[in-house]
């Protein structure tokens, strides 16, 4: 069974979560504080994780931190707060989704059902590795690896899963509204999300992240990947 | 009448003054001239009489003596003409006797009675000065000299000074719009700045050191305009806290309804119905707390974006089960515009909402140009707005009237306020007019977005 950690201090809202969440079919588990949600990921890894902003002691965003510095699980933040600032910065300590309070349980869950779309491509290895190489940088979907100059960069699955659409389309533009819809599955959204995670991407696999060579911005058009 | 600007009052005032003051220093200069002059003129004439008068006393102080001759001794030259009375007889050097009669009686009387006398005349309508001497009991000396060199020196000289007054309240006049602007300078750039705050832009603020005369006005502009954006933004803040506060219940809520959606099966009707009720105004409930913070935060900037409008148009018609179709792009128009994306989506999704909910559904989306503003067109087919409602209906919290003669309306009142939000955010209008064929047609003005 599919376990999802929630991290909400408001015990109602923890609650109601934890049964809806139940009730779609995953293993629910609930933490008040971001410091007992990190002791239960520590203990017993879940498979994703929902974490509010506002949290006494530890806040979201440093508990985001922490848990992306243990390992790659799909973190989602559940905030009511939409100010592009907070937006941003969630996703800059290392979240790979955000929605905004009251967020529908439908929406929830596909939005979990996405992060897992991604998360799967991570997993799978097939005999036949099609590599792609950018210069310095080779992308491996299958293997899940990429590398730069021969070292292996260490992404999260959100990342990963944007690093491989575009060097599948390697040399062809894809729109915000692209990228949203193939890697997050959003028909319509954020495209803020897009632009945090190619900048977390250049922060990783680019030399000069602030003059990209290989992940470029095509002004008003998206974002392509050259050699 | 409408009253003068400030600034042409100014002007005129000082045009006024400037004018007062040149013609009365003109008038005196005018008069002291013409004394001086007269009277120099009045002694070279006395000078040259008694001279003459004596040379003629000398002529006649002879036997016999002709009043005739002793009057051709005398070298007049063409501006001074000598006449005499002798034994009531009257002798002209050249033969004029209507210049006797010109000759006054009161002068007459006085050289009569033996006082030299001078006095200026008109004769055929020329200046003359007229000089009487009398010579003896029965001879009198009267001679006339032209006064019309120095009459045409004062024409001249009044045409100047009038020339020049004229001039110098056409000075003060231009010297008065010029100070005027200056003076004023400062209340344009009050007037600017309100304009700008007028706009929304609430960073404006006047630079209170330019002038010190003025401080006081530039402080208590600023404050004025910082108080005002004080408030605004305790308002907006207000509202913003609220919609977020209320946003925390609201998940329970919605996690807590789907809980009890997904146990429909196991739930008596009664309860059923319930469930069913609590879980959709919990939907409308969210979405009016969303609109409520987009109004909150609708003074945000545009942020303008090529955005392929055709897409996002045909996209928001996808999510409503409409058919693409009935998205139209007109023939001169480009795909692409620059606009707020999430804006211009929020404009389409209300204006479709807006048509399913009151309008019997929307049956056009129309994208078209006018100049340089993108224009979203939405018709439908429904009852049309009344056009006493056609502004109302933008205001917040106001549905049209066929809804509450339904008793429906599951928005949250606050759609249509959006759409001409964001329209004005663009610096564009929204507005409802009537389909032709029959229902309403929505119309959405986005300027500089084809530029």
């Amino acid at each position: 069974m599919t376990a999802v950690l929630v991290i909400e201090d408001d015990d109602r809202i923890r609650l109601a979560l934890l049964l809806a969440l139940e009730d779609e079919g995953y293993e629910a588990r609930g933490a008040a504080t971001a410091e007992e949600g990190l002791r239960s990921q520590r203990r017993e890894s879940a498979d994703y994780v929902l974490v509010d902003l506002m949290l006494p002691g530890i806040d979201g965003f440093e508990a985001i931190r922490q848990l992306r510095r243990d390992d790659d699980v799909p973190i989602v933040v559940v905030s009511a707060r939409d100010d592009t600032h907070d937006i941003v910065a969630a996703l800059e300590a290392g979240a790979d989704d955000y929605v905004v309070k009251p967020v529908a349980i439908k929406e929830l869950t596909a939005r979990l059902r996405a992060l897992r779309r991604r998360a799967r491509t991570v997993t799978t290895v097939e005999a036949e590795v099609p590599v792609f190489s950018f210069g310095d940088l080779e992308v491996s979907p299958e293997a899940g690896e990429v590398r730069r100059a021969g070292e292996p960069v260490a992404l999260t699955r959100t990342e990963f899963r944007l690093l491989c659409e575009l060097a599948e389309h390697a040399g062809r533009v894809l729109s915000r509204q692209q990228l949203l819809s193939r890697v997050w599955g959003y028909d319509t959204g954020d495209e803020r999300l897009v632009d945090v995670h190619v900048g977390r991407l250049r922060q990783k696999i680019e030399t000069d992240p602030a003059n990209p060579r290989h992940l470029v911005t095509l002004r008003g058009l998206g974002y392509k990947l050259q050699r | 009448m409408r009253r003068l600007g400030l600034r042409a009052r100014v002007t005129t005032a000082f045009a006024v003054g400037a004018l007062l003051l040149s013609a009365s220093m003109a008038l005196v200069s005018y008069e002291l001239t013409r004394r001086t002059l007269l009277d120099e003129r009045e002694r070279t004439v006395l000078r040259a009489a008694y001279y003459d008068a004596a040379v003629v006393r000398a002529g006649l102080d002879v036997e016999n003596p002709d009043a005739a001759e002793a009057l051709r001794t005398l070298d007049t030259g063409t501006s001074r003409r000598a006449l005499m009375l002798l034994n009531g007889e009257w002798y002209g050097r050249v033969a004029g006797t209507g210049v006797t009669d010109a000759i006054p009686v009161r002068l007459n009387e006085l050289v009569m009675a033996g006082e030299p006398a001078v006095q200026r005349i008109r004769l055929d309508d020329q200046p003359y000065m007229l000089v009487g001497v009398p010579l003896s009991e029965s001879a009198f000396f009267y001679e006339i000299a032209s006064l019309r060199e120095l009459e045409q020196t004062f024409q001249v000289l009044a045409l100047a000074l009038t020339a020049v007054a004229i001039m110098v309240a056409g000075s003060g006049a231009a010297l008065g719009w010029y100070a005027t602007r200056h003076g004023l300078r400062p209340l344009t750039a009050v007037a600017d700045a309100a304009e700008r705050i007028a706009a929304g832009d609430f960073t404006t603020r006047l630079t209170p050191d330019t002038d010190p005369d003025l401080t006081r006005l530039s402080t208590s502009f600023n404050r004025m305009v910082d108080e005002l954006a004080q408030r605004i933004d305790r308002d907006r803040r207000f509202a913003a806290d609220v919609s977020h506060e209320l946003r925390s219940p609201l998940q329970t809520l919605a996690a807590a309804a789907s809980v009890l959606a997904r146990r429909r099966e196991n739930q008596d009707e009664r309860t059923a119905t319930a469930a069913r009720l609590v879980a959709d105004e919990i939907d409308r409930f969210q979405q009016l707390v969303n609109d409520l913070l987009d109004l909150a935060r609708g003074d945000q900037p545009v942020h303008r974006e090529p955005v392929e409008l055709t897409e996002l148009a045909r996209r928001a018609c996808r999510d409503r089960d409409l058919p693409e179709s009935m998205v139209h792009l007109a023939a001169d128009t480009p795909a692409t515009w620059q606009v707020d994306r999430r804006r211009v989506a929020q404009v389409l999704a209300n204006l479709l909402d807006n048509a399913e909910r009151y309008g019997a559904g929307p049956v056009a989306v129309r994208l078209l140009r006018a100049g340089d503003a993108g224009v979203i067109e939405v018709d439908d087919e429904g009852p049309g707005v009344p056009v006493e409602d056609r502004e109302a209906i933008f205001d917040r919290f106001v549905r049209g009237r066929a809804a509450h003669h339904r008793g429906g309306g599951d928005g949250s009142g606050l759609g249509l306020a959006l759409v001409a939000q964001h329209a004005a955010a663009h610096g564009g209008v929204a507005s409802a007019s009537d389909r032709p064929g029959g229902g309403a047609r929505f119309r959405v003005t986005l300027p500089g977005s084809l530029a």
